[in-house]
């Protein structure tokens, strides 16, 4: 993890200059040598004390599942410790590893958009004595299976007839997930969790869903599959294509926290 | 009469807003028909069958909301039609085929055009359908699955008989397909403080609400000061301009005659407008107010008004004042009125 960052750090300068502009004028990536120098003027308790900071903030913000911004983390917490945000950005990291069992993931480098994943793996039947569910997860696994298996894209129409054969209209207001249309096309996808998008060189303009930078971090194909394969009362591996998509991309999911 | 309307007809035939004429349209075109004839040498077509066919904006109009109508039960039916179990693409094509015929126009090769389009795009969907190895994915059997999954009692009836599907689905239905669906996902469980905490966001709201206020606030201040003021001024200045000119009205009728009393009556009222009327007995009860007039009663107990000479103001104090209403209606208004007009007649006619 460290040596990722220290290896990131001098490429995201040459990208700062072109975005920075735009997105966060307040910061751009110190230099490591910037940085060496930040920190021989703060005592390590001070970095410890804004490392915390960060983490508490951090967790308060995933509460909604939103995506945090580097922007607003320098702004609202980090502040005049800007000059060592890479240092900062390493001790958190390493808590949220270590403490919490979770990864702090940059899933969008260029606008520099973090966002948390459990980095443990959930047991059959574990969250049964868990909290209590959360039905739009139910929501979510019908649309990001469904654009899985018709192979990475599809047309909302197929979505939403999908979904009203599940008695969800996203004319009418449901009586557990409310404004459908608003949480899938809004929420998951504020979320990070699908892409919305218009079909370019449509009139009247129609729209696509595919699966958002979060689903590609969170949500393990080779599960999805599985379940499918439950449903169905079929080998997963009978999906062939499917199949081996998953079990590719799921020994990069598997380490993403490391790799990406 | 002639070549001119005949080509309004053709225009308004490619109109997008030409089925709307419907009802017009047979009647025209019995009328025109002589001079499709007369303005043959118009046309690129010299036949007159082939004409008539093609400027018939009936047959063209039905040709063309057929095309609609396919294409528009092309992409409304599209799950359907991408069932490989069922032909409906080339019947489809078939009765394409068969409108494709009548097709005469650039625009009904356009929506013959288009419908390709569409049915290209179908083509394209159920080849890949075809050649997708391993077992296909199709959404419908995935979604009655999922119900059963949800423990859907297909017995029972639903509560909301919506979209005729049967069933009774229970109230837990998603939350036990989330519990499932959960071991998908790799989700951070989400923080929460022990003893609860205060809002999760409260900055934004705060900053909302500061925006919000600051905003019309602002407008507020640079409108409502000027239109005060705007307003103040102009009814004291338009009351005292008024005011003013009733008194000197009064002064000149009392001074052309000073020895003949003004009835107040007359005075105030204006024989052409009731709310005149009402406006110049508001204005006088300002003189009387103000010491500049003053009413009596005469001889025969008829109300009379006269200026106040400058020396005589507030000779008798305020003490000395008495107030009285007077009250005037449309109905009182319009006798008076009469009475005035007739009564300026015999002035006049004296």
């Amino acid at each position: 993890m460290a040596q990722r960052r220290r290896q990131s750090a001098p490429q995201n300068q040459s990208q700062a200059a072109a975005q920075e502009e735009d997105d966060d004028l307040t910061f751009t990536q110190p230099s490591t040598s910037q940085v060496q120098r930040g920190l021989e003027k703060v005592t390590n308790a001070q970095v410890d004390q804004k490392t915390a900071e960060v983490v508490q903030y951090v967790l308060v913000k995933d509460q909604k599942k939103i995506p945090i911004r580097r922007a607003d983390l320098v702004k609202h917490v980090v502040k005049e410790y800007r000059n060592i945000y890479p240092e900062i950005i390493k001790r958190a990291v390493r808590t949220f590893d270590q403490v919490f069992g979770l990864s702090l993931v940059e899933i969008d480098t260029k606008n520099h958009i973090y966002i948390l994943v459990n980095k443990l793996d959930k047991e059959e039947g574990a969250s049964q004595f868990n909290n209590p569910t959360n039905p739009k997860i139910g929501l979510l696994f019908v649309i990001l299976s469904v654009i899985f298996m018709k192979g990475g894209v599809v047309r909302e129409n197929l979505i939403w007839n999908t979904l009203k054969k599940l008695r969800v209209d996203p004319g009418e207001k449901h009586e557990e997930f409310g404004d459908v249309k608003k949480v899938v096309t809004d929420e998951f996808v504020r979320q990070r969790y699908l892409e919305y998008a218009r079909i370019p060189h449509t009139e009247p303009a129609e729209y696509e869903f595919r699966w958002g930078q979060r689903a590609d971090m969170e949500v393990s194909k080779a599960k999805i599959l599985e379940f499918m394969g439950q449903l169905h009362e079929q080998e997963p591996q009978s999906w062939s294509q499917q199949y081996r998509e998953a079990h590719s991309s799921s020994a990069q999911t598997g380490t993403s926290s490391s790799q990406r | 009469v002639s070549p001119d309307r005949a080509r309004r007809r053709r225009e308004t035939g490619g109109d997008e807003e030409a089925p709307r004429q419907n009802g017009s349209g047979s009647g025209r075109r019995r009328g025109d028909q002589p001079q499709t004839d007369g303005d043959g040498g118009d046309s690129a077509i010299g036949s007159n069958d082939l004409q008539d066919d093609d400027n018939d904006p009936g047959l063209r109009r039905e040709i063309r909301s057929k095309y609609r109508d396919l294409i528009n039960s092309v992409q409304q039916n599209r799950e359907d039609m991408l069932s490989p179990s069922n032909n409906k693409l080339t019947e489809v094509l078939e009765q394409a085929n068969k409108l494709f015929k009548d097709v005469r126009q650039a625009r009904e090769a356009a929506l013959d055009a288009q419908l390709l389009v569409v049915a290209t795009d179908l083509g394209k969907e159920k080849a890949s359908q075809l050649f997708s190895e391993g077992a296909a994915f199709d959404p419908t059997a995935f979604a009655e699955h999922l119900l059963s999954f949800m423990g859907l009692n297909r017995l029972e009836d639903g509560d909301d008989e919506q979209n005729g599907v049967d069933g009774y689905l229970p109230q837990d239905a998603w939350h036990r397909l989330a519990r499932r669906a959960d071991w998908c996902f790799r989700t951070a469980p989400s923080f929460h403080y022990m003893m609860g905490s205060f809002h999760a966001e409260p900055p934004p709201p705060k900053q909302r609400i500061e925006r919000q206020r600051k905003a019309p606030s602002k407008e507020a201040k640079r409108i409502m000061p000027t239109q005060l003021r705007k307003m103040e001024e102009s009814h004291q200045e338009a009351t005292e301009k008024e005011v003013e000119r009733i008194l000197g009205y009064l002064r000149g009728y009392y001074g052309d005659e000073p020895t003949s009393p003004i009835s107040y009556y007359e005075f105030v009222i204006d024989p052409n407008s009731f709310s005149r009327t009402v406006e110049n007995i508001f204005h006088t009860s300002f003189l009387i107010r103000d010491g500049l007039a003053r009413i009596y009663l005469d001889k025969a107990k008829l109300p009379c008004i006269e200026p106040v000479e400058e020396g005589e103001v507030e000779a008798g104090g305020p003490s000395s004042r008495k107030q009285c209403i007077i009250s005037i209606s449309p109905k009182m208004w319009r006798v008076s009125k009469f009475q005035l007009l007739t009564l300026q007649q015999h002035k006049t006619l004296l």
